[in-house]
């Protein structure tokens, strides 16, 4: 008896394992009109990681930034098409000369706490981000030339900038999350009470934090662009993607990432709107030009002219993924693809290898452990250069060890060529990865330099005019990608999967589905 | 006994300090730190030297690990990297979530295993003993991450019955000490049956084949000669023998208990110590790391002293110096 049922369990469970029914119909999109909306509706979200702590100007992880981004707001903020928009900030201007930046504030704005949101807190929250002894990653971001920008209140609505040179990314940079200076001022801000138990001036109030299961977030009843339609939304951490797909068909969570191979399954769900967009970023294979392997150019056209991108793209992500050519993202404004292509085409490929007097090339690619996609993508690489008499090892390591060998102050690095990701910035100044300062430290750890890509670099960030920045970024990207110090690999896609009871959502795009959380909301 | 228990704590200090000096400097030789994990274009590397700076991180190891001992002797183990909350707050803050777990697995797993081992035992061939056999190997050779999905697959999404992952349902609507606990009941349910399916296999193995073993003693069959019951021949005379093994498997796993299991945690998203103490790991977050090595061998030395002490109950053959 207790064997049979056993083992009729454990079939059952294989069943269920293999429940691939191959051909599916896709459904198409429901969404439920906002007069459906639950005023009393909570809506529960997934985070894949766990929250560090609710600080903008601390956290560094995708979790906790997701969270904040519903508690706290900043200056600016960014619309669908990803320009930026005002927030906090009525509107501001400019000086002629780009560097001085006047921003006027919103007046009818309350911290979760009551106490009056002011030009004060602006002023406090940048002069923080400074304070070498504050652990923030984004102090850079306000320092150029050495120098930090100045941040004055002119009265208690109006805010200033005063930057020591033009800078056009200062822009995208004004949309950090601004902290309350009445709680925090006098406080050591790193070990400070208040980053697990945040007060903002966003569109929820923060309420519960349960440590590693979950955080609850509150209806602002005052917020300024009107109360949000959700009295609730709670994040649920879920740490396995597979867990969280699982939580989201079980019906516990709105919304889960899908990965790539479970896709066609869950776009037939009942139940379940499924989404997919670009995503600002791109993955490469970068050469180390420090190594002699690497140094003539045609032995990097070669490789391009014998990568498959298509067929990387088709076995990885099953179509959902594009081939990439630039170092930017066609969802970016200042995208083009106006650049040399290098189309598969292997026997170009082995012509240049035989020009450059290149036999036998053999080197090995480094790449993080963990990453599914990567690993897929050296192995088929691995196989398309062997076609082109290039023998690939693969050198497989844990994310920190790797990152030692490619962030190492050393010339030249110990490495031949890495297969990573960049994730891009709103702005498309890419100065940290493509400048010749930036090598050994820094981020151009392939030791690219070219005098023209340089001046494009530093000219791209003094223009102000969007347009003017435009035509710079695209010779930027022409010029880069001729040079082929990264074979482009490809534009990741999000795929993500969304209970059918959730309206309000904006239109699939990198900035996410849920763009104006108050606007969000979920049926009865 | 008090004075063997007494001796067996002092030495736990030198040894703590062995621990502490050994694990702080492998942990030091793994490359990367705590600041490499941002490697995104929009961070700047000199960010990242100044917070290394602010920690500490630019000092001598040796330097490092002094300061460290300094404030670890008076029990302040630091805050952690990534969240700056001390870190004793930290694993209180996942220790009894993961006991909870690791402790009703532990007993349940004690309650099934040792009738089961002695079962096969003494039917020692039977169908029933093959099947034991059987399942035993199959439950070892299943890997957790599997079963916590399937089972997750079946209960939860097919049947519906129990919640999937999580320990709390964020939708509760009645409060109160009961319904919370019915809660986190319900959530355990699923995460629990996996932990005691997998480690079935183990203690099955070794009470079975300590029951063997002790069944073919010549006081067994001097018991039996004397016509006692198979009962008690079974219960009184060969079990308390056959425990000890077990005893000591037993004792040595209690400490694994307070370490968690990272798998079925990340899997069932239970907030436990074993996906801190991972987590503290790949990010080198170098204070919660040291926090959770020297609780861990407090633990196991306690835990062997339990043992221990469990011996000389079990074993009237031990007995300790006064």
């Amino acid at each position: 008896m207790f064997k049979n049922g056993f083992i009729g369990l454990l079939l059952l469970l294989l069943l269920f394992g293999c429940a691939d029914n191959g051909q599916q119909v896709n459904k198409p999109i429901r969404l439920p009109d906002v007069s459906q909306a639950d005023l009393n509706g909570k809506l529960i979200l997934s985070l894949g990681g766990e929250i560090s702590l609710l600080n903008p100007i601390l956290s560094t992880d995708s979790s906790s930034s997701a969270v904040e981004g519903t508690i706290f707001s900043g200056m600016t903020r960014i619309n669908e098409q990803l320009e930026v928009v005002p927030d906090l900030a009525e509107s501001w201007k400019v000086s002629k000369d780009g560097k001085i930046w006047t921003f006027y504030l919103r007046k009818d704005v309350q911290w979760h706490d009551g106490e009056p949101f002011t030009a004060a807190d602006v002023v406090f929250t940048y002069n923080s981000i400074l304070n070498p002894k504050v652990n923030s990653v984004r102090r850079s971001d306000y320092i150029i030339d050495d120098q930090p920008i100045r941040f004055l209140a002119l009265d208690k609505y109006t805010v200033q900038a005063i930057l020591p040179e033009p800078f056009a990314p200062f822009l995208a940079r004004s949309g950090m999350s601004v902290i309350p200076q009445h709680l925090l001022a006098g406080k050591d801000i790193n070990v400070a009470d208040f980053n697990r138990n945040p007060v903002g001036t966003g569109p929820f109030i923060f309420k519960a934090w349960k440590t590693g299961d979950s955080i609850r977030v509150t209806r602002n009843p005052n917020y300024y662009l009107g109360a949000p339609k959700l009295a609730e939304i709670i994040f649920k951490v879920i740490p396995d993607a597979n867990a969280q797909l699982i939580a989201l068909e079980a019906g516990e969570i709105d919304e889960s990432g899908i990965p790539p191979k479970d896709y066609s399954r869950m776009k037939a769900q009942e139940g379940i709107n499924v989404f997919e967009y670009d995503s600002l970023g791109y993955t490469y294979l970068g050469f180390n030009l420090a190594n002699p392997k690497f140094k003539d150019i045609r032995v990097r056209q070669a490789l391009a002219y014998a990568t498959n991108k298509e067929q990387l793209v088709k076995l990885i992500y099953k179509g959902l993924a594009s081939p990439a050519y630039a170092p930017s993202a066609p969802v970016s404004w200042a995208y083009s693809d106006e650049v040399a292509k290098y189309q598969y085409d292997p026997e170009k490929a082995k012509v240049l290898l035989k020009e450059a007097g290149v036999d036998n090339l053999e080197f090995t690619i480094l790449l993080n452990q963990g990453n599914k996609e990567r690993e897929k993508a050296a192995i088929i690489l691995q196989q398309q250069y062997a076609k082109v008499g290039v023998k690939v090892n693969l050198r497989v390591m844990e994310w920190s060890s790797m990152l030692k060998i490619v962030n190492a102050a050393t010339d030249p690095k110990d490495f031949d060529a890495v297969l990573m990701g960049w994730s891009l910035g709103l702005d498309p100044d890419a100065y940290s990865i493509w400048h010749s300062s930036q090598y050994p430290k820094g981020f151009n750890f392939i030791n690219y330099r070219s005098p023209k890509v340089d001046a494009l670099l530093v000219k791209g960030r003094i223009t102000m005019e969007k347009e003017d920045r435009k035509a710079i970024y695209a010779q930027l990207w022409q010029e880069i990608a001729a040079d082929q110090p990264y074979i482009f690999l490809w534009y990741p896609k999000s795929i993500v999967g969304i209970s059918e009871r959730v309206g309000g959502l904006s239109n699939p795009g990198p900035a996410g589905l849920m763009l104006n959380l108050e606007k969000v909301f979920v049926t009865r | 006994m008090r004075k063997f228990i007494l001796r067996r704590l002092f030495q736990l200090i030198p040894l703590l300090i062995g621990v502490s000096l050994l694990s702080f400097f492998v942990m030091h030789l793994a490359p990367g730190d705590p600041t490499a994990l941002f490697t995104d274009p929009n961070i700047n590397p000199a960010d990242l030297a100044r917070i290394r700076a602010n920690w500490g991180l630019d000092k001598p190891v040796i330097v490092q690990y002094f300061y460290w001992l300094k404030n670890a002797a008076v029990g302040n183990f630091g805050n952690s990297y990534t969240t700056g909350q001390p870190v004793i707050n930290e694993i209180m803050q996942r220790l009894p979530n993961t006991l909870l777990l690791m402790v009703a697995s532990y007993f349940l797993t004690l309650i099934i295993t040792i009738p089961l081992g002695v079962i096969s035992a003494v039917k020692k061939g039977s169908v029933f003993d093959n099947t034991v056999t059987i399942l035993s190997f199959a439950g070892m050779a299943t890997p957790s991450f599997w079963l916590g999905l399937m089972l997750m697959l079946l209960f939860s999404v097919n049947l519906g019955w129990l919640p999937a992952v999580g320990m709390h349902d964020p939708l509760l609507r009645e409060t109160g000490r009961l319904a919370n606990a019915l809660d986190v009941g319900k959530h355990m349910i699923l995460p629990l049956l996996t932990m005691t399916l997998l480690s079935l296999a183990g203690i099955t193995r070794y009470q079975r084949a300590a029951m063997l073993e002790v069944l073919n003693q010549d006081y067994i069959r001097t018991a039996r000669a004397k016509g006692l019951s198979e009962r008690v021949v079974i219960f009184k005379h060969a079990l308390r023998n056959a425990l000890i093994p077990t005893v000591t498997i037993l004792g040595l796993s209690l400490p694994g208990l307070f370490g968690g299991a990272f798998i079925i945690e990340t899997i069932f998203a239970w907030p436990g110590m074993g996906r801190l103490g991972v987590m503290a790991i790949f990010q080198r977050n170098y204070p919660l790391i040291m926090g959770i090595v020297v609780m861990s061998a407090v633990l196991i030395m306690l835990g062997n002293l339990l043992a221990d002490i469990c011996y000389a109950l079990v074993d009237p053959r031990i007995r300790y110096r006064k």
